[in-house]
């Protein structure tokens, strides 16, 4: 990619007409050259391409998703009391995940599945799964939770996934 | 996971298109990723940093690329990935940033963000002309930075996706671009055009 020539004068003072439709070249050279540094200046991190190369290794084909539909928060609505208790809802036909995140010095999610049903859910980060039971109401509870992606997998009795949820940053 | 053998022939070439690469991802080639991952990663990284997210821009980055590997066989128009990553972004990263303002309103927390750190202060470069531009695109207005960023991106981003990205009416999105850069221009020093060196060498994202 070449920027020359770069000329950065600031020919519109002399000019009081709006350039709005015709931007000049000597703007599209200075965003080149913005676009540039930016790049030069702050390149994407080996590790943060290693991740998303990595990130392959989730990929999911034909496994049904279940979309967030709710979080508290994102609303605008002040409830500012309840900030440090987040209220996500996940659904996919048929099911809802509705998850309460705690942060109380660490994270806790407290899950539930409706409708209710004992099953095994899984807490995929992308380098880490745990799993827990849900109860005869469909509850279930993960401690300690790291920050990162992750996602929840509800798995059949089968252990064959039955639902997840999309990836979240909880 | 098996690394992949070194002979992989034609995929860096820019005639395979994504959607054929997307197809390969879908069937398990993991190269065919890898070169999505080339090709984007610079996209994805440069708008994620623009909301000033401290480390949990690592994070944002990660999600967008997780949700592309649970979307992969979703992605009904293949031409449009770099909008739809576009997207992912902005949205996954101003989720982000509205979580982190409301519990920092409410709690003493440990933040992982830095929120008055601006991703600028943390970079550097030897090339003056560069330095100097930075240096006037960090004086800039978030929301002149915000549009500039996504004005500059390889690949380029449409009109359309950066209007819609930014919730503003496409036909002021020239106008707002040329007043963004003459604020720009009027924050470089005088004279920076002669003494530019040529670019210190080649564009990396090409």
């Amino acid at each position: 990619m070449t920027h020359e020539p770069i000329d950065f004068s600031d020919d519109s003072t002399d000019d009081p007409r709006d350039v709005d439709d015709q931007p000049t070249p000597n703007d599209d050279d200075l965003l080149d050259v913005l676009g540039h540094a930016l790049r030069v200046a702050d390149p994407v991190p080996g590790n943060v391409l290693d991740g998303a190369r990595a990130a392959f290794a989730w990929r999911t084909i034909d496994t049904e998703l279940a979309e967030l539909v709710f979080d508290s928060s994102q609303e605008s609505s002040d409830v500012r009391a309840e900030a440090a208790k987040r209220q996500i809802t996940f659904r996919a036909p048929g099911v809802e995940i509705e998850v309460t995140v705690v942060e109380n010095g660490t994270r806790r999610l407290v899950g539930q599945l409706v409708p209710p049903a004992m099953l095994t859910v899984e807490l995929a980060g992308d380098d880490e799964v745990r799993s827990a039971e849900s109860d005869q109401f469909g509850r279930f509870t993960f401690d300690a939770v790291e920050p990162g992606p992750v996602r929840l997998v509800v798995l059949g009795a089968d252990g064959t996934p039955i639902v997840q949820t999309e990836w979240i940053l909880f | 996971m098996t690394e992949a053998p070194a002979a992989a022939p034609r995929l860096h070439s820019s005639r395979m298109d994504v959607g054929d690469l997307l197809r390969r991802v879908i069937e398990g080639d993991q190269r065919a990723w890898d070169e999505l991952v080339g090709r984007f990663g610079g996209l994805v990284w440069s708008i994620a940093r623009g909301y000033r997210l401290g480390t949990l821009t690592d994070d944002v980055v990660q999600t967008v690329w997780l949700r592309l590997a649970e979307n992969c066989d979703r992605i009904r128009d293949p031409e449009r990935l770099a909008a739809w990553l576009a997207t992912t972004t902005r949205n996954e990263a101003l989720r982000v940033a509205t979580k982190q303002a409301k519990l920092r309103s409410v709690s003493d927390l440990p933040e992982r963000a830095d929120a008055s750190a601006s991703s600028l202060d943390e970079i550097v470069t030897d090339d003056d002309t560069l330095h100097h531009v930075l240096h006037g695109f960090a004086l800039l207005p978030a929301s002149d930075q915000e549009l500039l960023r996504l004005l500059c991106t390889v690949p380029p981003l449409d009109y359309a996706t950066i209007g819609q990205m930014l919730g503003r009416p496409i036909g002021s999105i020239g106008p707002s671009r040329d007043r963004a850069l003459a604020k720009l221009k009027k924050l470089l020093p005088p004279g920076l055009d002669d003494r530019h060196p040529r670019s210190s060498g080649k564009d990396d994202a090409k």
